[in-house]
Parts: structure tokens; C-alpha cells; sequence
């Protein structure tokens, strides 16, 4: 999977471009909006990673002017404005999704490949999850831990369905309370820990191989 | 010194504006008295030509029938001396001073002119000659040694015997006229020389009232925003002037204490956590266990989060009180939410052992900005997590009353401090042991305050605390606009 990262800032785009590079993506990165177009015009990426702010050009114009020359791979927009309004207008002009900053690599991670996915159709909807001895039947919305079903409450459910998904990646404060509840609230508070806490006390407590762990300053990661 | 007063003075808006006003006045007014003057002095013309066209005719008739013989100079003599005696006297019987008529029959160079008048007659028979006068109309003619012209009518006789020539100075008239014309000046003099000092006099008390407020206004400093311009007794334009400037002054110096406050919290509640994650990564850096150096990592990051959610509700607070908070209104239904954000708030209060309860039996619909009420609840159940302790008894309650919808939060904990009670809605205020930044309710405050709502807070008897939190109900009128759900939910 090929990316092409534009941010004019080099900080950010120096660690956006490890962050990718370690997590398996090869990453083209530049700073300049024609530069940018140039590159993109190749064809040869598979999603894009747009800072809205560039020294030359709009952001904005540029996907705009990539999407009216038969750009179609994905575009994650990366913007320090935060407001609902710029968020529609990014998506309006040819963008997938809008991310403000600051954000977790992880979160991006994720959305990159959510987007990817989503460019790549073909994929059967699952029915079951399974991840070590843990089963989840999202048909019957049941779950068990070595053939043992685990007493869940929908929100656990929900949760651990969500986990099981994202196996083996983390997933931040911010995308949990954004996919289980459906929320965009602060994220400061303790909040999601409580609901991992119950869950883990649930799902791991009579198991010697925790499955839920914390990853401490970034979020939660399930796997065997 | 004085010349530098004076003429400062005649760059003052006061005696421009008496002075233009005086001009334009003086310019009215004078044209009105010239008007007049001019009416006045044709109808005195108009009296004298009609006596001298009736008079000459008179006299035509007598030259015409009397013989040219010896006796003929006389007679016309005698006639011309009755008529010039006519005008010579008034009504009354009493003798005009200065009134002077002339008679001449100018005909064939062999005779010499009849003549009745003053003794100059060469003066006036020249002047006559060199004038050609029409026949029948009175026109006015010059003659030298005399200041003012005399009227002159002049007929033509039988061929042979020329012309005969009626004159008149009706130095009566001329002196009315020229006394009227004094008259008329010395007033028109007096009337814009006292309009224009009474104008001036006007424009200058009022303009020094301006003065006053300017001179208030460049001796108030940044630093010290306590002075007030006068205000005066009256209720005219200028004193609305100084109360608007004054209440200007009252905003102004508020929003500067506001941000006194503002700065001086951000100082501390950006200013710490930066500290922080600078002290954890710097003994990171140093360390030689990896696990304790991602220990500090993680932890700077989390200081880091926190930074970035004081900001950007930072930011919302700020472009909610400057009324530039963007609503994407739609239709919400309150009481949904409040159950949903309690079902994410429920284990938190559950391990604190607080009681929560949540009374919302009928939908209550408003048209609002979904985020932000999802961010008002959330805000709410965090206050009552931190502040109402441990076994408190917290109940929301969402119910419509007539044209607003109320969200109320009470509990049964300590209460808000008295002192802290008339602020809570106040950015960056909170309480003494609080961890929070102070931001939660005055964010409660500003979303109610962006929707045409409010939020109140009050202590409960005996114990606890009450917020209400009033927000109008959805009307018809307003349009919904539909968003996808992943702007709404995603970040």
C-alpha cells in the first residue's frame, strides 16, 4: 500500500511519514501543493493524507483539482480548524474523512485502513469473531471465553465487538466512545476505562492470557 | 500665546458651523430686503411717471391751442409753474422740501427753448439734447450738478414747433427710499450679527461639552479604565453621547477584567501541564529502563490530551461569547439523549456509589446543535462525577414546559461554594480541591447561551445543588438540516 502524506509543516510530516512507514505503508511525502498534484497525478497512490493549510495552494483546491483529473484513491484530510461547517466543505470537495489536529497515529492508522477497506470492495460481512478462545456470534449477540458464554450488557457487547475487530491495534479513548456510542465528547475523562475495566473484568478474569490491555497515553489493544 | 488660542478657535466646529449658518442666513436675508426695497422703489417710480405722463399731456393740449405769438412763452410759463406746484405741495397743504420739476419746449434752433425750472437750464436743455428720449414713457435722465435722476417725459409737437420735455426729481421719495435702504441694512447688520453670536454662543456650549467628553476619553489608559466622562443634567444628544461612552467604558473594562482572569488562568492551566510533559520526557530521556521511560511517555501524552481539550473548549467558549459558535441545528430529541449519555456515565457513578436517576418519560424535541448538547450532557454528568462525593443521590430530569425545554441536575452533595455560586458559569472559575480547568459549566453556560437558552445554578435546602439548564423548544419554522452521521460522530 502506497500513501502520499502533503503537510507543509516537516515536523509532522517527518513523523507522519515513520508513523506510516513502521505500521507497514509506503509513504511518499511532500509540502508543497504542486509538487503534491504532480505526485498524485501519477496514479500510483492508494490514499492521500491532505493538510489543509499549504504554503502554494488551498487544501482544499488541491483535492478539488485532483478529483476533477480522475484522482479516485481515498483522501484524509488533516486540518488544525475545527469547526462542523469546514468538516461538510472538506467532504463536500472529493475528501473521505477529516481528522483535527492533534490526533493519535493510532486513529489514523485506523481510519487510513477503514478508508482503504472501503476502497477495496469485495469483502464477505463476517457473522463470527473469534481472537485466541474468545467467540463472539454477532448474530445472536452472544460471547465466549473458552466455551464459557460471558454474561454482557450491550454496551459491552457492543465493546468488545469493537475490540475484536480492531484485534491486534490499538484503539484510542476518542474512537471507542466515536464507534460504541456514537459520541464526540472530551475525551480527558476516565470515562471509557470504567467500561474497559468491567469488560476486562469479565472477559479476563478467569483466563491466565489476558486478551484487553491498556496501552497507557494511547488506548486499548486486544489481542492473544 | 493668543494668537495660538485665536486661532485654534477658528479651527473649532463651532464657529465653522455659526459662520456658515450666518453666511447662508445673512445671504436669505438680504436678498429678501433688496426684493423688498426694489418693489417699493417702482411703485414711487410708478406714482411720479403716472403724474408726469397726465401732466405732460395737460400741458401738450395747453402748448397745442395756444398761439405762437408773444404771449405763448407766457402762458405755457404760467401752466408749467401750476403743475410744478402741484408736487411741490402734499395732501395737506404743506410745502415739499426738494421736490423739483423743469419744463422745456425744445423746437426749431431760431427760437430759444421755453424753459420753467431751476436756473441751470443749459445744463438741463444739454442734457436733453444729448438724450434720445422716446416718445410718451418716462425714462430717468441725468443731469450734472444734480446727485439724483429726474424723470423726464417727453411729447412731440406740431412739425416746426419740436418737442416739450416734463421733468421730475420727487426728492421725497428718494429720500424715503434711501431711508428705507438704511433702514433696511442697519437690521439686516444687526440681525445676522446677533444671530451669529447666538449661534456661535449655542454651538460653542454645546461642542465644549464634547470637548469635555474627549478630554475624559484621552485621559482614560488601558491601565486604569475607572474614569468616567460627565454626563450633565440634560437629556439631549450630547448626554446620550456620554452614557453610550460611558457604558462602552463599563463593557470595555469588563471584558478586560475577563481577560485579566483569562490570561492569568491560562497561564497556570497551560503553563503546568506544559511543565509537566517537559519534566516527564526529559526524565524519560534519561532513563535506562524502557518500561519506566514509556511509563513517563505515556504519561506526558495523557498531560498532552488534556492540554488540547483546555484549548479547543478554549476556543469554542470563546467563539460562543463572541456569538460566532456555528450551530448545525437539527431536530434532537433531549430526553434520548440524556438517557444515552447516562448509559455512558452510569458505571463511572456506580463506582463512586452514587445514585444516579434519570426521569425523561416523553420525548422533549429541540432544534439544536446534537454535538454540542451531546458535549453539554457529558459536561454535566462529569460536575455531578467530581464534585457531588461519594453516595450521592444525582437525578437528571428532562421535561418540556411551554416554549422551552428543561434539563434539570440536582443532588444531594455539598452544594456550590457560596462564594463561587454567583460564578460558576464563568470560564476558568472552580472550586478550591477541583482538578477540573474550570471550563465544564461555563461550556454548559455557552452552548444554552448559543441556542437562545440559559443554564442557572443554585444550592438546594438543606443540602445539594441544582442546575437548570433551559433551551427553546423546536419550532416548525426552523429548518432541518440533515447531516450524515459520521460528522457528527467522528472526530
Amino acid at each position: 500500500m502506497r500513501l502520499l502524506v502533503v503537510e507543509d509543516d516537516t515536523t509532522i510530516r517527518e513523523f507522519l511519514t515513520r508513523a506510516l512507514t513502521e505500521s507497514g505503508f509506503r509513504v511518499d511525502a511532500c509540502g508543497q501543493g504542486a509538487e503534491a498534484e504532480r505526485l498524485a497525478l501519477e496514479g500510483i497512490h492508494d490514499a492521500l493524507v491532505v493538510d489543509l493549510t499549504l504554503p502554494d495552494i488551498d487544501g482544499l483546491e488541491l483535492i478539488q483539482r485532483l478529483r476533477s483529473q480522475g484522482v479516485s484513491s481515498p483522501v484524509l484530510i488533516l486540518s488544525a480548524r475545527r469547526s462542523v461547517d469546514e468538516r461538510v466543505l472538506g467532504l463536500e470537495r472529493g475528501g473521505d474523512d477529516y481528522m483535527t489536529k492533534p490526533f493519535a497515529v493510532a486513529e489514523l492508522q485506523a481510519r487510513l485502513r477503514a478508508l482503504l477497506r472501503r476502497s477495496t470492495p469485495g469483502q464477505a460481512e463476517t457473522t463470527r469473531l473469534r481472537v485466541a478462545d474468545l467467540e463472539i456470534d454477532l448474530i445472536r449477540r452472544e460471547a465466549r471465553r473458552a466455551g464459557v458464554e460471558l454474561q454482557l450488557t450491550q454496551q459491552e457487547f457492543a465493546l468488545l465487538e469493537y475490540l475484536c475487530r480492531n484485534v491486534g491495534r490499538v484503539v484510542t479513548r476518542a474512537m471507542v466512545l466515536d464507534h460504541v456510542w456514537k459520541m464526540r465528547i472530551d475525551t480527558s475523562t476516565n470515562i471509557v476505562d470504567v467500561h474497559i475495566h468491567r469488560l476486562r473484568n469479565k472477559v479476563d478474569r478467569e483466563s491466565q492470557h489476558p486478551l484487553i490491555r491498556t496501552i497507557r497515553g494511547v488506548g486499548y489493544l486486544l489481542r492473544d | 500665546m493668543l494668537s495660538r488660542v485665536g486661532s485654534s478657535f477658528y479651527r473649532t466646529a463651532a464657529w465653522r458651523l455659526a459662520l456658515r449658518s450666518t453666511l447662508v442666513f445673512a445671504a436669505g436675508s438680504a436678498a429678501v430686503f433688496l426684493a423688498m426695497y426694489f418693489i417699493v422703489a417702482r411703485t414711487v417710480r410708478e406714482r411720479s411717471d403716472s403724474w408726469l405722463t397726465g401732466e405732460s399731456e395737460t400741458l401738450r393740449q395747453v402748448a397745442l391751442n395756444t398761439p405762437r405769438d408773444a404771449l405763448y412763452d407766457r402762458i405755457v410759463e404760467e401752466v408749467a409753474e401750476l403743475a410744478s406746484q402741484e408736487v411741490s405741495w402734499d395732501g395737506g397743504g404743506r410745502h415739499v422740501e426738494g421736490n423739483t420739476v423743469f419744463f422745456a419746449q425744445i423746437g426749431d434752433p431760431s427760437r430759444p427753448p421755453v424753459w420753467v425750472g431751476p436756473h441751470d437750464s443749459a445744463k438741463f436743455l444739454d442734457a436733453l439734447r444729448a438724450m434720445n428720449i422716446p416718445q410718451g414713457a418716462p425714462v430717468s435722465l441725468r443731469v450734472s450738478g444734480w446727485r439724483e435722476p429726474f424723470r423726464v417725459v417727453a411729447l412731440d409737437m406740431r412739425p416746426g414747433d419740436g418737442r416739450l420735455y416734463l421733468g421730475l426729481l420727487d426728492s421725497g421719495a428718494v429720500h424715503l427710499l434711501r431711508q428705507l435702504l438704511l433702514r433696511f441694512f442697519l437690521g439686516w447688520v444687526f440681525m445676522v450679527a446677533f444671530g451669529f453670536l447666538l449661534t456661535l454662543l449655542g454651538l460653542r456650549r454645546m461642542l465644549q461639552r464634547v470637548d469635555a467628553i474627549t478630554g475624559a476619553a484621552s485621559s482614560i489608559r488601558s491601565d486604569d479604565l475607572s474614569s468616567r466622562v460627565p454626563v450633565g443634567s440634560q437629556h439631549d444628544e450630547v448626554a446620550r453621547l456620554a452614557r453610550t461612552f460611558n457604558n462602552m467604558l463599563d463593557r470595555i473594562s469588563s471584558s478586560v477584567n475577563q481577560l485579566r482572569t483569562l490570561t492569568d488562568a491560562v497561564a497556570h492551566d497551560l503553563k503546568s501541564p506544559i511543565t509537566s510533559v517537559r519534566g516527564s520526557l526529559e526524565v524519560a530521556l534519561s532513563l535506562e529502563d524502557r518500561e519506566q521511560s514509556s511509563e513517563l511517555v505515556a504519561s506526558a501524552i495523557e498531560h498532552l490530551d488534556r492540554l488540547s481539550d483546555v484549548i479547543t473548549t478554549s476556543l469554542d467558549l470563546a467563539e460562543a461569547d463572541g456569538g460566532a459558535l456555528r450551530l448545525r441545528r437539527e431536530t434532537v430529541d433531549l430526553s434520548d439523549l440524556v438517557h444515552r449519555v447516562a448509559e455512558l456515565y452510569a458505571p463511572a457513578f456506580a463506582d463512586r456509589s452514587q445514585q444516579l436517576t434519570v426521569t425523561a418519560p416523553a420525548p422533549v424535541l429541540v432544534t439544536a446543535d446534537v454535538s454540542l448538547c451531546t458535549r453539554l450532557l457529558s459536561n454535566l454528568m462529569e460536575n455531578e462525577l467530581r464534585y457531588a462525593g461519594a453516595h450521592a443521590h444525582i437525578s437528571f430530569a428532562v421535561f418540556a414546559t411551554g416554549s422551552s425545554a428543561c434539563i434539570t441536575v440536582e443532588d444531594d452533595g455539598s452544594g456550590f461554594a457560596p462564594d463561587l455560586l454567583p460564578r460558576v458559569f464563568q470560564r476558568f472559575v472552580k472550586g478550591r480541591e477541583s482538578e477540573g480547568h474550570g471550563l465544564g459549566l461555563a461550556f454548559v453556560s455557552a452552548v444554552a447561551g448559543a441556542h437562545g437558552g440559559r443554564a442557572v445554578a443554585r444550592n438546594r435546602l438543606p443540602r445539594g445543588a441544582q442546575i437548570v439548564v433551559e433551551l427553546p423548544v423546536a419550532s416548525a419554522d426552523q429548518e432541518d438540516r440533515q447531516i450524515p452521521d459520521n460528522l457528527l460522530t467522528s472526530h
